[in-house]
């Protein structure tokens, strides 16, 4: 049982980006074994020579064009005084370290840091949770309550960001918010004026509502995608051994969908952590700068401040971070295509 | 993933190649153009240039100047610092910029602007009203011509005052007395409308306590939020805001007071710019109201005096790049002279005052403009540095000190916490 699992799990690793991404690919036939031999025959069928680079050719040069040119742009740039009146006289003194060193120095920094971390820890904890259970009860559902609920969760996720922050804002609005007429005609005091926005954690309380509200369908379509091809035998061999709920996620369908959840959360997390519009847009990073994340915190350095220099190096060190979070990622893929 | 990534850097590829020809495209029959024709572009802001009278201008500048073609372009005052900065770095500038009167020195220290000292005759420097010079000067040169100027008044609801048994009143204490009363006469409503980030309004209480925003202090400045007066102002700002639900966290364009807030009702006075009294009118009437205002200079501490007013107002700018400064120049002349002023104040009901105030038009009894030229002598503005427009960026921390303060704090603290800020964004150039 268990060594059979441990070997779909690994066998997962090479598709589950695919699979991620969802639809297109026919999802193999429901049997742990025949999914071991899968990958194998893939590579088997890609095709030699130089037409494999040929094809990823205009990706890669889109890629180097929209991407690598920004990002060195952007490197160069961190090591200069770049400020407005640089910006209008074209003048782009080289200043070495010190847009970076002025940065680690700064206490205001290393608060937006560790907020930034703990916002993205909360976010992506809940998203998880949230959206595997929805995966799980989408997988339970009978054919009509499961396209009422795809269908809302589709409907969730194509929301276009801006549009739905503000409609969270007009929920939670001092004034005129019809969150403080429900907790009012609820009979709860005090929400005559509630401004929900009034301290950081509120603030950040609201953002969460609407990153999770966001995130999770991507989560749970996917989970729901993975779990069909968990094969139904496994769920009974359990039953038959007397596993609950509880044990049978645990030693059946967690270890089936390993790699799944590796992916999943890593992505989240990165998504999460470069989340801009959602917290920019909902309160511009205040009260009183006290929702600003990396991101938010670069961008009103720079744009609203007029210090270009300084948020190239906040955006910098942003990445820096991000690729040390993902070393983890490599890591553990690396790891296992080494035990393969 | 991958395949998702891929096909949307394709898509942004495509769209990338599409924008460059259209780039290239609109660039050729520019320089076509400029070939025999000049075209000037003119950035307004929103709710300065009535659009009849800005097309009417342009029509008569184009038939003096044949083959010329005037472009307006309305912005927004959102983010427009970031805007205009972005803009004057490019090759291609709009010509002629509407400058808020409190950022134009900040533009003005990097070298964006035109020079204009040479130009003061043709433009009609003589006939400038000198309250409104100092915000287009800059080390004894001339960067901008001054536009028009505006000051905030308050404007009442005549039928709740009347109810209320309130009239216009003359001092602070006066003025406090009314709201009493008006809060007695209709718990339901607000005696004013006063969100806590208003610092126009409080700029005008603290010149009212002898205070400042910030003062010289050797050849640095130094923020003035941390002073007795300071705290004073903040004191009364306070007392005047119990008398409103506005957010204290909120300035007046979020909800925008004139046109989100008033013609909701149940307001009986609030403090506003000719332009959003004419904005909040408009609103009430196209949902089938009536309004009824009027309008009183904001009450001094004494009969004698009215309150002190931040002077709101523009000047209008040439960027340093522009393609055809000549000819930006010559618009400018054209649209500060005293017969272009004259309409412009018609076409703004006397709610403006003129760069030359010889062509103020006479306001009408009982209107805003009324009550506006009452204050004139007491207008006064922002300090006078390039490094100001750096303050008012956003997050603009005497925002920041007024909710912390209104939210109980002491105005000490608050006011140190402020000024460590302003002073640290005032010295930079």
């Amino acid at each position: 049982m268990t060594v059979d699992s441990q070997g779909t799990a690994t066998a997962g690793s090479q598709d589950a980006p695919g699979r991620a991404a969802g639809k297109s690919q026919t999802p193999p036939p429901p049997s742990g074994a025949k999914e071991a031999l899968q990958p194998s025959r893939g590579r088997r069928s890609l095709p030699g020579g130089l037409l494999p680079y040929l094809l990823v050719t205009p990706a890669l040069l889109s890629m180097a064009v929209l991407l690598l040119y920004p990002l060195i742009s952007n490197l160069i740039l961190s090591f200069q005084s770049v400020n407005r009146r640089e910006l209008i006289r074209r003048e782009t003194p080289w200043i070495g370290f010190d847009n970076y060193t002025e940065l680690l120095g700064n206490s205001e920094f290393w608060t937006v840091v560790l907020r930034s971390v703990a916002f993205t820890a909360a976010n992506v904890a809940l998203i998880m949770a949230i959206g595997t259970g929805i995966g799980l009860l989408l997988n339970r559902l009978g054919k009509k309550m499961r396209l009422v609920l795809s269908l809302a969760l589709a409907f969730a996720w194509a929301m276009p960001i801006v549009a739905s922050v503000t409609v969270f804002q007009w929920l939670f609005d001092e004034q005129f918010g019809v969150a403080n007429w429900l907790m009012r005609t609820l009979g709860f005091s005090g929400y005559e004026q509630h401004n929900w926005f009034e301290t950081g954690f509120s603030t950040f309380v609201i953002i969460t509502a609407l990153v999770v509200w966001g995130s999770v369908p991507f989560v749970a379509l996917n989970m729901y995608a993975g779990l069909t091809t968990v094969g139904t035998e496994l769920y009974e061999a359990a039953r038959m051994d007397g596993a609950n709920g509880w044990r049978t996620f645990w030693s059946v369908v967690f270890p089936n969908l390993k790699p799944f959840f590796m992916i999943t959360t890593f992505l989240e997390i990165i998504w999460v952590f470069k989340a801009f519009t959602q917290v920019y847009a909902m309160n511009q990073g205040g009260p009183d700068r006290a929702t600003e994340t990396l991101p938010v915190f670069a961008y009103i350095e720079g744009m609203s401040q007029q210090h270009y220099g300084v948020a190239a190096a906040i955006s910098i060190l942003t990445i820096v971070m991000l690729l040390v979070a993902m070393s983890f990622y490599f890591r553990l893929i690396l790891k296992q295509e080494d035990e393969q | 993933m991958k395949r998702k990534l891929i096909a949307a850097i394709g898509v942004a590829g495509m769209m990338v190649s599409i924008a460059a020809c259209g780039g290239s495209d609109s660039g050729d029959k520019k320089d076509k153009a400029e070939g025999g024709n000049k075209s000037l572009t003119v950035w307004v802001m929103d709710g300065s240039a009535p659009k009849e009278w800005i097309d009417g201008v342009n029509k008569e500048f184009e038939a003096a100047h044949p083959g010329t073609k005037v472009n307006v372009e309305v912005q927004q005052w959102t983010d427009i610092q970031t805007k205009v900065t972005t803009a004057l770095s490019e090759d291609t500038p709009p010509d002629v910029l509407e400058l808020g009167n409190t950022q134009t020195t900040g533009y003005a220290v990097t070298g964006g602007l035109a020079d204009l000292s040479g130009d003061k005759d043709k433009l009609g420097y003589n006939n400038w009203s000198k309250g409104m010079l100092p915000s287009a000067e800059l080390d004894g040169k001339l960067y901008a011509a001054p536009w028009w100027a505006a000051s905030r008044v308050v404007i009442y609801d005549k039928a709740a005052y009347k109810k209320a048994g309130v009239t216009p009143p003359k001092t602070r204490g006066e003025w406090i007395d009314g709201l009493k009363k008006l809060k007695a006469a209709d718990a339901k409503s607000q005696p004013i409308y006063l969100p806590g980030q208003s610092w126009y309004v409080l700029a005008g209480f603290l010149w009212d306590e002898g205070g400042e925003l910030a003062v010289k202090d050797g050849d640095k400045w130094k923020g003035g939020l941390a002073t007795p007066q300071a705290a004073a102002a903040m004191n009364f700002y306070k007392e005047l805001q119990s008398y409103s639900t506005a957010p204290k966290d909120k300035d007046e364009a979020t909800p925008q007071q004139s046109v989100d807030v008033v013609p909701k009702g149940g307001v009986a006075s609030w403090i506003g710019l000719g332009w959003e009294a004419g904005g909040a009118i408009a609103a009430i009437e196209k949902a089938g109201g009536k309004s009824d205002f009027g309008y009183f200079p904001i009450p001094g501490k004494t009969a004698d005096k009215p309150g002190s007013v931040f002077f709101g107002g523009s000047n209008l700018a040439v960027a340093e790049r522009s393609k055809n400064q000549e000819l930006a120049k010559e618009w400018l002349a054209f649209v500060t002279n005293k017969k272009q002023l004259e309409s412009y104040g018609t076409a703004n009901k006397g709610g403006i005052i003129p760069v030359d105030t010889s062509a103020q038009v006479t306001p009408e009894a009982g209107s805003f403009a009324e009550a506006m030229v009452k204050v004139a002598e007491v207008g006064r503005i922002t300090p006078i540095t390039g490094g100001w427009a750096n303050v008012e960026t956003e997050p603009n921390p005497i925002k920041g000190y007024m909710t912390k303060v209104l939210k109980g704090e002491d105005p000490q603290k608050a006011g140190e916490e402020a000024d460590k800020v302003i002073a640290e964004r005032i010295n930079q150039q």
